[in-house]
């Protein structure tokens, strides 16, 4: 049984919405898996509805309220691509709330981005790159790819295409 | 003690009470015949009386007509739905169309609808559990397959309230199962529950920690249950007869009962023995006059192949639920096994091979449940002790928007409670109001999906699509309920939402139950009545030497004055004697035939109505506008 006065209940649930899902889980933006659900456990706890059931009405209310953000926020926390847009979204807008649906279609677009590259000259010589495979013509597509990644180094997205092309020329020889 | 919380398995063939008492062990309650378990079937008698239970089972074979079993099969659906128009051709009683498009069950005259059938079994489980000890019950926890949908679970819960209880929760199956096998062990595991009711089937994984419950993730088959197991052996008897008499015993609604209770039978007897034969003399009388009989051996491994499509299905399932928990097989501590179904050692086996280990020995897959539900009412009214648990949604919840589709709002598996909102802008420019529809299934094609609700909203103020917004909070609650409420983000107002649509009993229809309280005239079953004895089904040994076994499974005593179908035992399965109500049908015509064609005329024509009016809702394209609060 949680042991939280109606008062600690009430400011939280007045601000669970105003708060980062770190800050409300209280742990650091680089939690591990584990550590995450140690403190999504220990939260639950205190707010579920359920270990409240013997407060008056608006304390019930309180704790369900919480308890709803505190799922939204292990939601999206222990997921790595939903957790991804979310610090993305941090970073972009500061809005410290994401739709579970918004996250996941997100991850999506970003891995789309990812691959399109996000300077024109990286986007202009993957195009090339892409028009390259289109003909069949492997060595200079990997050059290609191998300028992109002149200009963005860090694009996962391209490193995985240059494996990739690497990996068929080596079956085609 | 006042304040005792029952928990209460309402199980497709079967329920079963369980009560903690304070903080004690948790026990089974047993009804007056000694047994754990009671038939989840409801007998109307001529004389006007209702009974339930094994001795409303017993009734089956003499008078199917008015014998309601597997209620549970048809509570919460709408009356279009597959299920209902696969119950319409198998079952002797009359299911009728009500209001909503609801399911109603007409017996002698009177129509009753699903949650007040379910409401007799759980007004009865109330009763067996005040006579064993001996205090009034007004609180409970019923629980439901891990997979039911809101409709479902909305219906089960009216049936609680229209049996006299206070529904504490609506829980998961699977859940209770693992709350029984864990709690106050102190465990850390990751555990399966494998859970074949006769009508379902679950599989949940959990996380079991020390004082917590976590649902990793839950899927299930809704139409796939032990009683598609009777099915494949009452096939292979009825096709067998046909083949040697020419007369289709299917026809025959006695004969056919007849055949579903032998099926059942061998079924049970495949558990024990290698070989079961099975043997029904006068099992109907043909246009000739001449009685026929019906005999036919079966073996394990001919029954393994007839089901072991059935048996593969549950495993897809089980793929998919370990992959929703980012999990493999050698990842799980263990597995229980719930339902009567796993008794069978074809699905044990196959169960051992899948998970590559033995399921838990030590759980009673037909009590298990009850026992959950109980620890779970028991910690929440009591306040000294605690055993969390964190359950998920089954299912997508979705919204209808233009083309016919619809989007998830909630994915399945995310955890409950939780709540999400987005804005919506009307389809057209100067809309009054918008229909808003949710959903709950898989599909982005809306009509694969089950249709929860139908929203007229009008409260917001209307003009230019792209400047109006309207507010669309979805939540699901701790029971796995789900409410929807549409607001004007602007001036707040809420007031017209309006439900337009919805499978369950409407609040002026609760009310009349409530008053007329039906359910009450059910007959207790606190004095076995011999006179409902089930003389029609005579067990007997092949060879005296070897007997009856099969239910040393439920726990009951053979000498016990029970209803004979409890305690049905074999190797040879008989079902003798013409009962006196029994006519000589009188043509082959098929009586369910008839009925089934309208039925599905109706039905097409409802779903048209339902699904094929143009949206008018779509979504608004701006994240920015789909932001929370």
């Amino acid at each position: 049984m949680s042991d939280l006065s109606e008062l600690e209940i009430d400011a939280l649930a007045k601000i669970a919405g105003e708060l980062s899902y770190y800050q409300l889980l209280q742990v650091e933006p680089d939690v591990s898996g584990g550590d995450l659900k140690k403190a999504y456990y220990s939260l639950s706890r205190s707010y579920h509805p359920d270990a409240n059931r013997n407060l008056p009405e608006k304390a019930r209310e309180g704790c369900h309220r919480i308890s709803k953000v505190l799922t939204e926020a292990y939601c999206v926390l222990r997921d790595p691509r939903k957790r991804k847009a979310y610090d993305a979204q941090l970073e972009e807008t500061g809005d410290l709330r994401i739709q579970l649906a918004e996250a996941a279609a997100s991850h999506a677009k970003s891995e789309s981005v990812r691959r399109t590259g996000s300077t024109p000259q990286s986007k202009q010589f993957l195009l090339k790159a892409e028009e390259d495979v289109r003909n069949g013509n492997l060595p200079s597509a990997v050059q290609n790819l191998q300028m992109a990644l002149t200009f963005e180094p860090g694009n996962t997205g391209f490193n995985e295409m240059l494996e990739e092309l690497r990996k068929r020329q080596q079956a085609d020889k | 003690m006042a304040n005792q919380a029952i928990g209460i398995d309402l199980g497709t063939s079967n329920s079963c009470v369980s009560l903690m008492r304070d903080s004690a062990a948790v026990e089974v309650l047993s009804n007056a015949f000694g047994e754990n378990t009671t038939a989840s079937v409801v007998a109307f008698h001529e004389d006007g009386s209702i009974t339930v239970g094994n001795a409303a089972k017993a009734n089956i074979i003499h008078d199917p007509a008015h014998t309601v079993s597997s209620a549970k099969r048809l509570i919460g659906r709408y009356h279009f739905s597959e299920e209902v128009r696969k119950a319409q051709a198998i079952c002797a009683y009359e299911i009728m169309e009500g209001s909503n498009h609801g399911v109603r069950i007409k017996v002698r005259d009177e129509e009753f609808s699903l949650p007040e059938i379910s409401a007799m079994v759980l007004r009865e489980m109330k009763q067996i559990a005040e006579a064993r000890i001996n205090e009034k019950v007004t609180k409970a926890v019923i629980t439901v397959p891990a997979y039911f949908n809101d409709n479902q679970r909305q219906a089960t819960k009216d049936a609680g309230q229209i049996a006299g209880l206070e529904v504490l929760r609506i829980l998961n199956e699977p859940t209770a199962a693992a709350l029984a096998y864990g709690f106050g062990k102190g465990l850390e595991q990751k555990v399966a529950v494998y859970d074949l009711g006769g009508g379902t089937f679950d599989i949940s994984i959990l996380e079991i920690g020390k004082d917590i419950f976590e649902v990793l993730s839950t899927c299930g088959d809704t139409f796939l249950g032990g009683d598609d197991f009777d099915d494949r052996i009452l096939d292979m008897l009825a096709d067998g007869f046909v083949a040697k008499e020419g007369i289709n015993p299917r026809n025959d609604p006695f004969a056919f009962e007849k055949l579903k209770v032998a099926a059942e039978a061998a079924k049970k007897g495949l558990s024990v023995d290698e070989e079961v034969e099975i043997r029904i003399p006068d099992v109907l009388v043909g246009e000739d006059g001449e009685t026929r009989s019906l005999e036919h051996t079966i073996t394990r491994s001919q029954f393994g192949e007839l089901v072991q499509d059935l048996v593969q299905r549950t495993f897809k399932v089980c793929d998919e639920a370990l992959q929703q928990a980012n999990l493999t097989v050698r990842d799980l501590d263990g597995i229980i096994l719930v339902g009567g179904p796993t008794r069978l050692p074809i699905i044990r086996e196959a169960v051992s091979q899948y998970f590559q280990q033995e399921p838990k020995a030590d759980v009673d897959p037909d009590e298990v449940v009850a026992m959950g539900a109980a620890i779970h009412a028991a910690s929440l009214v009591n306040s000294d002790q605690d055993a969390f648990l964190l359950d998920v949604t089954p299912l997508d919840l979705r919204i209808g928007v233009a083309g016919g589709l619809a989007e998830p709002i909630i994915e399945r598996n995310t955890p409950v409670p939780i709540e999400q909102s987005r804005n919506f802008s009307p389809f057209k420019d100067h809309q009054e109001s918008v229909t808003l529809k949710v959903y709950q299934g898989d599909s982005r094609q809306a009509e694969h999906n089950e249709l929860l609700g139908q929203f007229e909203f009008s409260g917001f103020t209307p003009g230019l699509r792209s400047k109006t917004s309207i507010e669309v909070r979805f939540e699901i609650n701790a029971d796995g309920i789900v409410n929807v409420i549409a607001r004007d983000p602007v001036s707040g107002q809420q007031a017209s939402t309006e439900i337009t649509l919805s499978s369950g009993l409407s609040e002026a229809e609760m009310d009349d139950i409530l008053t007329r309280d039906r359910t009450a005239s059910v007959k207790t079953a606190a004095n076995p009545d011999d006179d409902s004895q089930d003389d029609d089904l005579v067990i007997e040994p092949k060879d005296s030497t070897d007997t009856l076994e099969l239910v040393a499974d439920d726990d009951l005593d053979e000498d016990d004055a029970g209803p004979a179908i409890g305690r049905v035992a074999l190797k040879t399965v008989a079902v003798g004697q013409p009962t006196p109500v029994m006519t000589a049908p009188g043509s082959d015509e098929d009586p369910n035939a008839a009925a089934e064609t309208t039925d599905t005329d109706t039905g097409t024509e409802t779903r048209d109505q339902l699904f094929d009016r143009s949206e008018d809702v779509d979504l608004s394209g701006d994240p920015e506008d789909t932001q929370q609060e």
